[in-house]
């Protein structure tokens, strides 16, 4: 069990995309990369209101090659040192949900609660591998939240605890 | 004149504009060529009846403000171009005196459904909040890239499980009307001929196997409609400012007699006035595809079988628009007001359709030739933007949806019936606005479709969305599948108006698409795309 957005927690993640990829039977060829903004939004614990963490995800012949955490700074420009090719952006209680398996992605994309930005046509030819990505976040890794987990109630004072 | 370039574009309407611009914005060095006396293709303003009244001769209505990248990449409002929203947006209004209003507020429309079919209006919020939730994405998707197949749509839709999570999106629409989805969903025939005669306005026939699966998207921008402040050509100077900041060229007048090709690659083009102009790296295109493969190439540079293709395949919509346009000392006044006020704040009417198959009819006769009884919908500019008229009065739209060639006399028919058609518009609309007397209506001028076609030549037939909006004429079909992605057969020479996908109106979208296509052959940094 790892600490959600703990260090530990996303290389649980990592490892479980790059278990699972081998499993599929078109994987892309080449790479991309992805920047995650999660917007604190007054109810989930993990991020204050108003705050934001975010971060870089290169993904690479179907496996993540690595992940970082980035600064509002370098979040906020274009000019990374590889280019970016998909942002996906969306409140914290929303991708609590996600982790927790509460709130199904596809549903919070298509609900408009993440906003996805880039060439929507390569996730659309892959999307035997953007199901894997997307499930190894929801489902992949056991989670403790140690700070409760959601549904959280209204500034997230009736959290439903760990 | 100087006499080369790095891209030379034919055309500056919308899409010309929008593509020099970018390429402009790109380094390169750019002209856009315009047959006409100024820039803006449709997007034309004129003071057609009396002075001081600003007349949108063709588009008038603008629909992706805001959900279209250039607009914001081209920064179009610090070029002088505003856009109002109406509060009121769009209203139908029957013959038994009741209305249905869309109000830029959804619970406001939801209001006005509801005194028709209280579940149509909770059926209405759904829809209208679940496209809500993907319009943007869709968009992204859909419009603003150059185009997916529907084989690949259909099959990602799929694997997303899609059809599961959305109530009202499908891979099944793919064969539907609109008429089978609104039927589907609604239940009462007036909401449905509202909804129908939305998706009309916007191109897409309500009878028309396979429109169904664009139908949602046209409900995530059903309260999406702007006016464009002191007319619509402002957007048109307002590009053409952004070209000349970045060091682009426009020249009007100047007619392309030919493209010239040499080695099988377009290396320029030749004035009707005969100036030769070079271009070191692109010609594109933004006419029609009959003068650019048919008159501007000479016959040996394309292959045989695509002019044969162009000449017999290409399809067009058919049906078109008669307009007229008035100088009125008022603004209408319906009886239906009694019913509900605000129908005399609606920038748009619908007079007096009440069931699709009343649509359904219309399209009927409009595709034998004949002239409908008019039921035209109704435009008043001014309520909202008060700079297009003189103080204390009001330019009107009428259009009417028409057949562009009449049974018996053709589109020459025209020349004859402007004047009666117009003046039968005009009591219809007076039969709902009785106001509307003819000491009101000060002056008055038809537009006919032929006059389009002879004013905006690039729509043959009159065909206003340069190509049909059916199926197998969509994404990257449109408007042949070896045109569907911008590139010609020959070499350096793009296609990039509304003739591509997605389609006519002001989308900015077939420029956009054409741009990511030229920016990966000639190698530019998309510095347009802020991920």
């Amino acid at each position: 069990m790892a600490d959600i957005y703990s260090p530990s927690w996303y290389d649980a993640v990592r490892d479980t995309i790059n278990s699972k990829v081998a499993d599929i039977s078109d994987v892309p060829d080449g790479g991309f990369t992805v920047a995650v903004d999660i917007q604190g939004d007054g109810a989930s614990p993990y991020f204050p209101a108003g705050g934001a963490r975010h971060f870089l995800i290169r993904i690479d012949d179907g496996r993540c090659e690595w992940y970082r955490e980035m600064d509002s700074t370098e979040a906020g420009t274009f000019d990374h040192d590889e280019p970016l090719d998909y942002r996906f952006i969306g409140p914290a209680t929303v991708f609590d949900d996600i982790a927790a398996g509460l709130r199904d992605p596809i549903d919070a994309a298509l609900g408009g609660q993440v906003k996805v930005r880039g060439d929507m046509r390569f996730l659309m030819r892959q999307a035997e591998h953007v199901q894997v990505l997307l499930e190894a976040y929801t489902n992949g890794v056991s989670t403790d939240w140690p700070q409760g987990r959601p549904p959280y109630g209204p500034n997230g004072s009736e959290s439903a605890g760990a | 004149m100087r006499s080369d370039y790095d891209a030379i574009i034919i055309g500056g309407g919308h899409n010309g504009l929008t593509l020099g611009s970018y390429l402009a914005r790109s380094g390169l060095d750019v002209v856009v060529l315009e047959r006409r006396h100024e820039e803006g293709g449709g997007l034309c303003t004129e003071e057609l009846t009396l002075p001081g009244f600003l007349h949108n001769v063709h588009a008038n209505y603008h629909t992706f403000v805001d959900l279209a990248p250039p607009v914001t990449d081209l920064e179009v409002r610090s070029h002088g171009v505003e856009y109002v929203r109406p509060e009121v947006q769009m209203a139908s209004i029957y013959d038994d005196g009741t209305a249905l209003v869309v109000h830029r507020e959804l619970d406001r429309t939801c209001e006005s459904i509801a005194r028709f079919s209280e579940e149509d209006a909770e059926t209405f919020r759904r829809l209208n909040t679940e496209a809500h939730g993907y319009v943007d994405l869709l968009l992204g998707t859909l419009m603003y890239q150059p185009p997916m197949s529907v084989k690949e749509l259909t099959k990602a839709l799929a694997m997303f499980g899609v059809e599961g999570r959305s109530e009202f999106l499908g891979v099944k629409l793919r064969r539907e009307t609109i008429n089978q989805f609104l039927d589907q969903h609604f239940t009462h025939p007036k909401v449905k001929a509202h909804l129908a005669f939305h998706g009309a306005v916007c191109g897409y026939t309500n009878d028309v196997p396979g429109l169904a699966i664009g139908f949602p998207l046209l409900i995530g921008k059903i309260d999406n409609w702007h006016i464009c402040v002191g007319g619509s050509h402002r957007l048109a100077h307002g590009l053409w400012r952004d070209l000349a900041q970045h060091g682009g060229t426009l020249i009007s007048d100047a007619e392309v007699d030919h493209i010239v090709v040499e080695d099988g690659r377009a290396v320029g083009v030749t004035l009707a006035s005969g100036e030769e102009l070079s271009a070191r790296k692109l010609v594109a295109s933004t006419l029609d595809v009959e003068q650019t493969f048919l008159r501007l190439i000479d016959p040996d540079a394309v292959p045989a079988e695509l002019r044969t293709r162009v000449a017999n395949d290409v399809k067009h919509k058919d049906w078109t628009l008669f307009s007229v346009h008035l100088a009125m000392s008022a603004a209408p006044e319906y009886a239906a007001a009694e019913f509900d006020p605000d129908v005399n704040r609606a920038w748009v009417v619908n007079l007096g359709y009440a069931s699709t198959d009343d649509l359904d009819a219309e399209w009927q006769r409009i595709r034998r030739g004949e002239l409908p009884d008019p039921r035209p919908n109704a435009a008043v500019n001014s309520l909202y933007d008060p700079t297009d008229a003189p103080p204390g009065h009001f330019t009107g739209l009428l259009r009417q949806f028409a057949p562009f060639s009449l049974a018996g006399t053709g589109p020459g028919g025209w020349e004859q019936a402007a004047r009666w058609y117009g003046h039968r518009c005009i009591e219809a609309w007076r039969r709902y606005a009785p106001n509307l007397t003819d000491d009101v209506i000060l002056d008055w001028a038809p537009f006919t479709p032929l006059e389009i076609s002879q004013k905006m030549v690039n729509m043959v037939g009159g065909d206003w969305m340069m190509g049909e909006i059916s199926l197998d004429n969509m994404l990257d079909q449109r408007p042949l599948p070896e045109l569907g992605q911008y590139r010609t057969p020959v070499d350096g020479l793009y296609m990039a108006g509304s003739t591509q996908h997605p389609h006519g109106y002001i989308t900015f979208g077939p420029a956009y698409n054409a741009l990511q296509i030229i920016a990966e052959d000639i190698g530019l940094a998309p510095w347009w795309r802020k991920i």
